[in-house]
């Protein structure tokens, strides 16, 4: 059985759902979204303080934004054991199930890539808009690399959201799983003191790490980016297992 | 021609046996009914087939092969597990798109099996706005999608007006005449009667009847009368009066 028929199938599949492609574009919109707005607002009054970063605060609207990245992630996986069972028909038609499942994230990955680029370097660049003489250029170091970083980060978590949502083969499930972590446990665990060397290792603290030109702690921004990497393969590794292993 | 063969086919749920040693052959050009009271492993039998599950031992065959092992299965068995089994914001169209492309089948048979189940006119509609009848005749066009030898229909007349009884009636005899494998399961033994001509009984997992539905109704007054004689101990539910 061959990758491409595959594929095809797995980008019609989210092609033909409007949700989908409404949360997909969410990723964008609500980040850069929210970065435009509040630099706009308060972009240059901010800019006097002493600790402002011109070049990590333009990813502000990743706070929001990236709940989008997980819901598309666990949407497009979960959605195959919806109430309609869609799931047995899915391995009826692609019965090689290592094929079916690298086939889906695949496409995820193809589809998360470039919006994620896009969406970072549109934060990057509304945001040093709105900063006028206080704005940098790409050409500044850590610049470029946090672009880019914003796009594999987002990438990473959807295709680690969407290895989850294979584990738990719920859309409920995983949201519930995925959204207080990240909304919650994974900003309220930074604030305590004490360990955050062990904090800086879960994957949306390790991935964000490349967001800043100096990035502080025990992880750089590559090596950050490594461990959320680390992450992605070990849910998608179980999502795997998982669809193996267990009848449908 | 492609036979179903099922050989010593086991599925155990810890220490429950949903199937237990199942050996039967279902043969083409025919149209096979497939019986039993709920819980009997008719649906079982055909996820095994399918690959779907597992079983704990023995083998599913279809044309002599495991159907795992087709690149295109859709072409080979085409099955009715679960009338609703569609995403419910996507279109017929679209769904029935996204297998058709898995197995690399045109997309112009997409459309010929939306007007063969008489969806064409609701081909751009989302699926959850579809009645059970609708999601009935969804589930026909997707078994029909790859033209294959193999049919599986399971409980397909559930939710079905009379006149898609009728419509499926006529449809899996063609079928059969065409020199197709049928396997089709009921609870109606009405419509079993008028659509089968060769029966497979299942009681708690095991074969309980393997021959032609003349042979089958022989002595009782009908196919209905045979049918609870011979399962009379293996209901899993049961209510005495209905039985007397």
């Amino acid at each position: 059985m061959m990758l491409t028929p595959v594929l095809c199938s797995e980008w019609t599949k989210i092609r033909s759902v409007r949700s989908l492609l409404v949360t997909l574009s969410a990723v964008f919109v609500a980040t850069v979204g929210v970065t435009v707005l509040v630099h706009a607002m308060v972009g240059r009054a901010e800019a006097d303080n002493a600790d402002f970063e011109p070049v990590y605060g333009s990813y502000f609207g990743l706070n929001f934004g990236h709940i989008a990245a997980v819901c598309f992630g666990v949407m497009a996986t979960a959605g195959e054991y919806g109430a309609g069972g869609q799931i047995r028909l899915s391995l009826a038609a692609v019965p090689r199930r290592g094929l079916f499942f690298g086939g889906k994230m695949a496409v995820l990955a193809a589809l998360a890539l470039p919006v994620g680029l896009a969406t970072g370097f549109g934060c990057f660049l509304g945001a040093q808009a709105f900063l006028g003489e206080y704005g940098v250029g790409l050409g500044t170091p850590g610049a470029l690399r946090s672009a880019v970083g914003c796009g594999l980060y987002l990438t990473l978590l959807t295709l680690f959201s969407a290895g989850v949502a294979a584990v738990v083969r719920s859309q409920v499930g995983a949201l519930s799983l995925l959204t207080p972590f990240i909304f919650l446990i994974s900003p309220i665990l930074y604030g305590v003191s004490g360990i955050g060397d062990v904090v800086a290792f879960l994957p949306d603290r390790a991935g964000q790490q490349i967001l800043h030109p100096h990035p502080e702690g025990v992880l750089g921004a590559w090596d950050g980016m490594g461990v959320m990497a680390l992450w992605t393969a070990l849910a998608m590794g179980a999502g795997w297992w998982t669809l193996r292993r267990r009848d449908a | 021609m492609t036979s179903i063969d099922i050989r010593e086919l086991t599925k155990a749920y810890g220490p429950v046996r949903a199937l237990d040693r199942l050996t039967v052959t279902v043969r083409p050009g025919r149209v096979t009914g497939f019986l039993g009271p709920n819980g009997a492993g008719k649906s079982t039998t055909m996820r095994l087939v399918l690959g779907l599950d597992r079983p704990t031992s023995g083998t599913a065959l279809v044309g002599g092969r495991p159907y795992t092992s087709f690149a295109e299965p859709l072409r080979h068995v085409g099955a009715v597990l679960d009338a609703a089994a569609a995403h419910p914001a996507r279109t017929a169209r679209d769904h029935l798109l996204t297998l058709a492309l898995s197995n690399r089948i045109p997309a112009r048979r997409v459309d010929e099996v939306l007007q063969e189940t008489g969806l064409a006119g609701a081909a751009r509609r989302r699926v959850r706005t579809f009645s059970l009848g609708m999601r009935q005749r969804l589930g026909l066009a997707t078994a029909l999608l790859g033209d294959p030898p193999v049919l599986m229909l399971d409980e397909p007349t559930n939710g079905l007006d009379p006149e898609g009884i009728v419509h499926l009636r006529r449809l899996t005899r063609r079928l059969a005449d065409e020199g197709r494998t049928v396997l089709i399961s009921s609870h109606l033994m009405s419509e079993i009667a008028l659509t089968a001509d060769h029966l497979v009984v299942l009681g708690r997992g095991r074969l309980l009847a393997d021959a032609p539905v003349k042979d089958f109704i022989g002595e009782d007054a009908s196919l209905e009368e045979a049918y609870f004689r011979l399962t009379a101990d293996s209901a899993e539910y049961t209510t005495r009066e209905g039985r007397s």
